[in-house]
C-alpha cells in the first residue's frame, strides 16, 4: 500500500458515448463507454447474456494521476457515476444514504453488467479509493461529503432510484 | 453570491445560504462538468436537464445559473434542494449574462 498522500488529477480525458443495452433474457442491464463516431447498436452475445441497444448519451472516460509521487489508476471498468437518491432500508447502499443524511451525497460507480455475471469484481478497489479522494479533495471546507461505491453494493442497480451522469437532454436545449 | 444575484438580477429558483462565489464555468454538458468545474464556482448553463445537477453537486458548484429564461421542473428543483444547490435564472441569454459578470469583475 502507498504511503503517499495522494492529490488526484484527471488524465486520458476522452469523450465518447455511454451506450447502455439490456439482455432480454434475463433483464440484465449492460453499459459501456464508446469512442465511436456513432454509438455502436448491434447484438451480440456475451457470456450468458445476450445484448441488445437500448440508449446513448453523450459522456466522457478518465483516468486519475496522482501529481506527488506520480502513480496512475485506471478507471476504464468505471462506465458512469450515478447519484443516489434511494433510500430503501433493504439495499445496502440505500441504508447508507437514509443513515448518513443530506451532507453525504453518494455516487455509485457503474461497472459494465449490472448482474456481475461477466464481471463479478465490478469496480476495481483502488478506482474506488481513487475517485472517493479525488472528489473530496476538491470540496469546499464544510460538511459535504462525496461518496463513491461500486455498484456491486447496490440490492439492484437496474431498479434502484438515481441520476446517470451522461449528456442527455442536449436536444431539448 | 448575494451581491452578484443583487448587481445581474437573478430569479432565485429555490432558498439558499450565501456564499463566496469562487469563479465561473459555462457550460451546458454535464460530463464536461465534472472534468472542468471548480468547486464554488457558478455554473452558467442551458441545461435544466436532473444529470446536470447531479454533475453540478459532484464538483461542489456553487450555484448554477440558468441563462435564457430557462426553468427546470419542480422534480429538478427538489433535487438541488435536497443536495443543497443554489438555483437560479435570468432572462440574459449566456454571453449578454456573462458580460455583466465581467463588468463585476468576475473573471
Amino acid at each position: 500500500m502507498s504511503s503517499c498522500a495522494h492529490r488526484w488529477s484527471l488524465i486520458d480525458i476522452r469523450s465518447g458515448y455511454l451506450v447502455v443495452e439490456g439482455c432480454h433474457h434475463c433483464g440484465a442491464r449492460g453499459t459501456y463507454f464508446s469512442t465511436e463516431i456513432a454509438p455502436p447498436v448491434e447484438e451480440y452475445q456475451e457470456g450468458p447474456h445476450h445484448w441488445q441497444y437500448m440508449v446513448s448519451s453523450q459522456a466522457v472516460s478518465f483516468n486519475m494521476r496522482c501529481d506527488i509521487c506520480g502513480e496512475t489508476v485506471d478507471l476504464g471498468d468505471v462506465e458512469g457515476l450515478m447519484l443516489c437518491t434511494c433510500e430503501n432500508p433493504d439495499c445496502e447502499i440505500g441504508r447508507m444514504a437514509h443513515e448518513m443524511g443530506r451532507n453525504t451525497s453518494i455516487y455509485v460507480a457503474l461497472c459494465s453488467d449490472s448482474t456481475h455475471e461477466t464481471n463479478p469484481d465490478c469496480v476495481s478497489d483502488q478506482g474506488i479509493a481513487a475517485l472517493n479522494e479525488y472528489f473530496n479533495q476538491r470540496l469546499r471546507e464544510g460538511p459535504k461529503k462525496i461518496l463513491v461505491l461500486p455498484c456491486k453494493m447496490c440490492g439492484d442497480v437496474d431498479c434502484c432510484p438515481g441520476i446517470v451522469i451522461a449528456d442527455s437532454g442536449l436536444i431539448e436545449l | 453570491m448575494s451581491e452578484i444575484v443583487e448587481k445581474t438580477g437573478l430569479e432565485p429558483l429555490n432558498t439558499h445560504d450565501d456564499a463566496e462565489v469562487a469563479g465561473v464555468y459555462v457550460s451546458d454538458m454535464a460530463s464536461d462538468v465534472i472534468t472542468g468545474a471548480t468547486a464554488g464556482s457558478m455554473l452558467v448553463t442551458l441545461q435544466t436537464h436532473k444529470n446536470f445537477i447531479a454533475a453540478a453537486n459532484l464538483v461542489d458548484a456553487g450555484m448554477v445559473v440558468f441563462a435564457h429564461g430557462k426553468k427546470p421542473d419542480d422534480d429538478v428543483i427538489q433535487l438541488a434542494d435536497r443536495v443543497g444547490l443554489a438555483l437560479f435564472t435570468t432572462a440574459d441569454d449566456t454571453w449578454k449574462f456573462a458580460l455583466k459578470l465581467a463588468d463585476l469583475g468576475l473573471r
